[in-house]
């Protein structure tokens, strides 16, 4: 997909076009966290991984799921999706780490403290510009997702697993008249 | 016979009287109609072909299975997800069961408005009729009901707000409460278990991950498809299936039509009208333990508010939805519900107090499908205009109700985190909660794309379902829509599609004979 398809949609679009366009690619070793890691990475690059992470570390407080597992999961998955959801979650990946270079002072999202990266994306959700409301949605829907799909998260719930695994009930038999 | 195409390697062909793209609620439909009626009916499907044991209601595993994108598509600015599914039985797979006959009110807008002289109730409720006998479909009885939907109908009966339990789709329901994950039990009588495995067993043959590429041409008239085998996870071709015939029906869904016709013709019209039905989720916390996570999601509909009234200057005063009671899995629920860390954190610890109901917003405005420079199928869609005021009154009412219902608190879940305690409370929420990406919007109700019509300037087909300019070609799913139902589509898409299905048969007998 054609990254500048996402922001064109948007307010603030074209400026976020020249931005995105002027990003940095980082390398693995301003971005050490997937190697700490020990992860393989799929789809991201390790400052995309890092990024996903850092925010995985703020939209998670108290939830028993670590940020590298959801990190890693969000880079597995869209190895397998592709586009448009790669680029796209790329591109937010990016606005958001470099997003934050005038508002704390030459920092990137990665640098700053959890309770710091917890006002940026309030920032972001309560933004004017619909480009960015869109990319703090995208940012929150992966993390809470791949964290909450997780059994660790079912004491934190209350939710008891689905039905079919603590109660044995029979299919009832179809005849699909001849499968090859 | 059903031949699961994942992974394929080899070239194959094929000859029909009918080949249909599309095995859900449209394309299932009008195959077993016309296969039990001695057609040779090829039928394609770009999804995999999972049964009972494949559905382990796990949420990953399930969307990223059947789910569209694997669970991940969206409108182009993230502000709307779109639910829809892909594989053997379509979107029945994951659809909740709610099977609404279309409203008189609907079909007669659809006769005057685009000339489709059989859109009336005594040409369609004979088909509905047989479809609801075929597929068990009753009205939901009380012990599918959970908490949840009884609270809901106890805040509407409260207030004197019209609902009830919908015609639901199931046979001897367990209630195990995760059918959007697909029924492992074969309750839940979906075109998988009920018309396809007829199709099958009249000698229709099913293919599984074959996506179709090309519509085949002969002048003005079609002549059959060309498909990729393609693999189950990556959706990369690996073999190929070409299938000869005199007549194509697409039945891909709103999406998946749109995405076969953009790619093979040039039409003014695809695409242009995309109806989404817009769902916004509201949650109410209730301060201690009620069960919304058995039963069935939705065993009781608000109906009340589905007329739009208007003031005495004709403005828009309030209605335009029907709500329907709402559950979810937890990483679902945590998807929809607002907050971020510790705050999102402690709503997710009360997702056993939550009950909640969701929009089946009646819009004026649709969006749009097309493809973009790198030929990847995108979409747009924003709430807005009159469909923002609608979206607000749902949000205000359904707070009321759930107010009525004995709600401690509910919960807005938007970007600006507004809660909802008293009338007071109601009367502050405004547009600003439903701007674009103010808070998780889905559509599953997707319709439109290539709808039927007299005009061939505003319309793709004929009333009839064929296209106005290629012979042979028809539409019989909800892209042939000529807008919103107003309700839940599926069992309208059955309908029309078993009309479409008739209309055919009458017309060609048994094409190829």
């Amino acid at each position: 997909m054609d990254r500048r398809g996402f922001l064109r949609t948007a307010a603030g679009g074209t400026a976020a076009i020249a931005l995105a366009s002027l990003l940095p690619a980082g390398c693995s070793r301003e971005y050490p966290q997937a190697t700490g890691d020990n992860v393989t990475l799929k789809s991201l690059t390790a400052k995309e991984y890092a990024t996903a992470r850092a925010a995985a570390e703020a939209f998670l407080v108290g939830v028993p799921v670590t940020a590298s597992y959801v990190a890693s999961a969000i880079d597995a998955e869209l190895a397998v999706a592709g586009d448009p959801m790669l680029t796209d979650f790329k591109t937010v990946l990016g606005l958001m780490e470099h997003g934050t270079l005038l508002s704390f002072k030459g920092k990137r999202f990665t640098a700053l403290s959890i309770e710091a990266r917890t006002r940026v994306l309030e920032d972001w959700a309560t933004s004017r510009i619909k480009l960015r409301r869109g990319a703090f949605f995208a940012l929150k829907n992966f993390v809470v997702y791949f964290a909450y799909a997780q059994d660790s998260t079912r004491a934190l719930t209350g939710f008891n697993g689905p039905l079919r695994e603590r109660l044995a009930v029979p299919a009832y038999p179809v005849d699909f008249g001849g499968i090859a | 016979m059903i031949h699961v195409g994942a992974g394929r390697t080899d070239t194959l062909r094929e000859k029909a009287d009918v080949v249909v793209v599309g095995t859900g609620s449209g394309g299932a439909t009008l195959g077993v109609y016309l296969a039990e009626r001695g057609w040779n009916v090829v039928m394609l499907e770009k999804g995999g072909f999972f049964r009972a044991e494949d559905f382990t209601q796990r949420e990953e595993q399930a969307m990223a299975d059947f789910n569209g994108r694997r669970g991940l598509d969206a409108t182009i600015d993230n502000a709307v997800f779109l639910n829809y599914a892909e594989a053997v039985g379509g979107c029945t797979v994951h659809y909740w069961g709610d099977s609404f006959r279309a409203p008189g009110d609907r079909l007669e807008r659809w006769r005057k408005e685009h000339g489709i002289d059989w859109m009336i109730e005594s040409e369609l409720d004979p088909h509905w009729a047989e479809i609801e006998k075929e597929l068990g479909i009753h009205i939901t009885p009380e012990n599918l009901f959970n908490e949840n939907n009884r609270l809901v109908r106890a805040g509407c009966d409260a207030l004197g707000i019209e609902g009830h339990a919908p015609p639901t789709a199931r046979i001897d329901c367990i209630g195990c409460g995760w059918t959007q994950l697909g029924c492992p039990y074969n309750r839940k009588t979906s075109q998988l278990i009920t018309t396809l495995p007829r199709v099958s067993k009249a000698g229709g043959r099913i293919y599984s991950d074959a996506h179709v590429t090309q519509i085949l041409k002969d002048g003005d008239r079609v002549t059959g498809v060309s498909a990729s085998f393609v693999d189950r996870v990556t959706k990369r071709p690996t073999g190929t299936l070409q299938v000869d015939a005199p007549i194509v029906v697409l039945a891909g869904g709103a999406l998946g039509t749109a995405d076969v016709l953009l790619r093979n013709f040039e039409d003014d019209v695809v695409g242009k009208r995309f109806y989404i039905n817009p769902h916004y989720f509201v949650w109410a916390d209730f301060g201690r333990d009620i069960d919304n996570v058995t039963g069935i999601p939705c065993a009781y509909v608000v109906h009340g508010f589905r007329h739009v009234q208007r003031d005495a200057k004709g403005e828009y005063a309030s209605g335009g939805y029907i709500m329907l009671t709402n559950h979810q899995s937890p990483a679902i629920a945590s998807v929809m519900l607002n907050g971020i860390g510790a705050a999102h954190t402690e709503k997710m610890k009360r997702y056993r107090h939550l009950g909640s109901v969701m929009s089946v917003i009646d819009e004026d405005h649709p969006g749009r499908v097309f493809l973009d420079k790198n030929d990847i199928r995108r979409t747009e869609y924003n709430v807005r205009g009159v469909d923002q005021l609608k979206a607000v009154d749902y949000l205000r009412n359904a707070s009321r109700i759930f107010l009525a219902a004995g709600a401690k608190e509910v919960i807005i879940p938007d970007v600006y985190g507004t809660t909802v305690r008293s009338e007071a409370d109601v009367s502050r929420i405004d547009v600003r909660s439903v701007q674009p990406n103010a808070q998780f919007t889905a559509g599953s109700h997707l319709m439109g794309t290539a709808p039927m019509g007299t005009d061939a300037t505003d319309s793709f087909a004929k009333p009839t379902g064929e296209a106005h300019r290629v012979r042979g070609l028809y539409v019989a799913d909800g892209a042939a829509l000529p807008g919103s139902v107003s309700v839940d589509p599926s069992l309208t898409i059955m309908g029309v599609a078993r009309h479409i299905a008739a209309q055919m048969h009458t017309t060609h007998g048994r094409a190829g004979a």
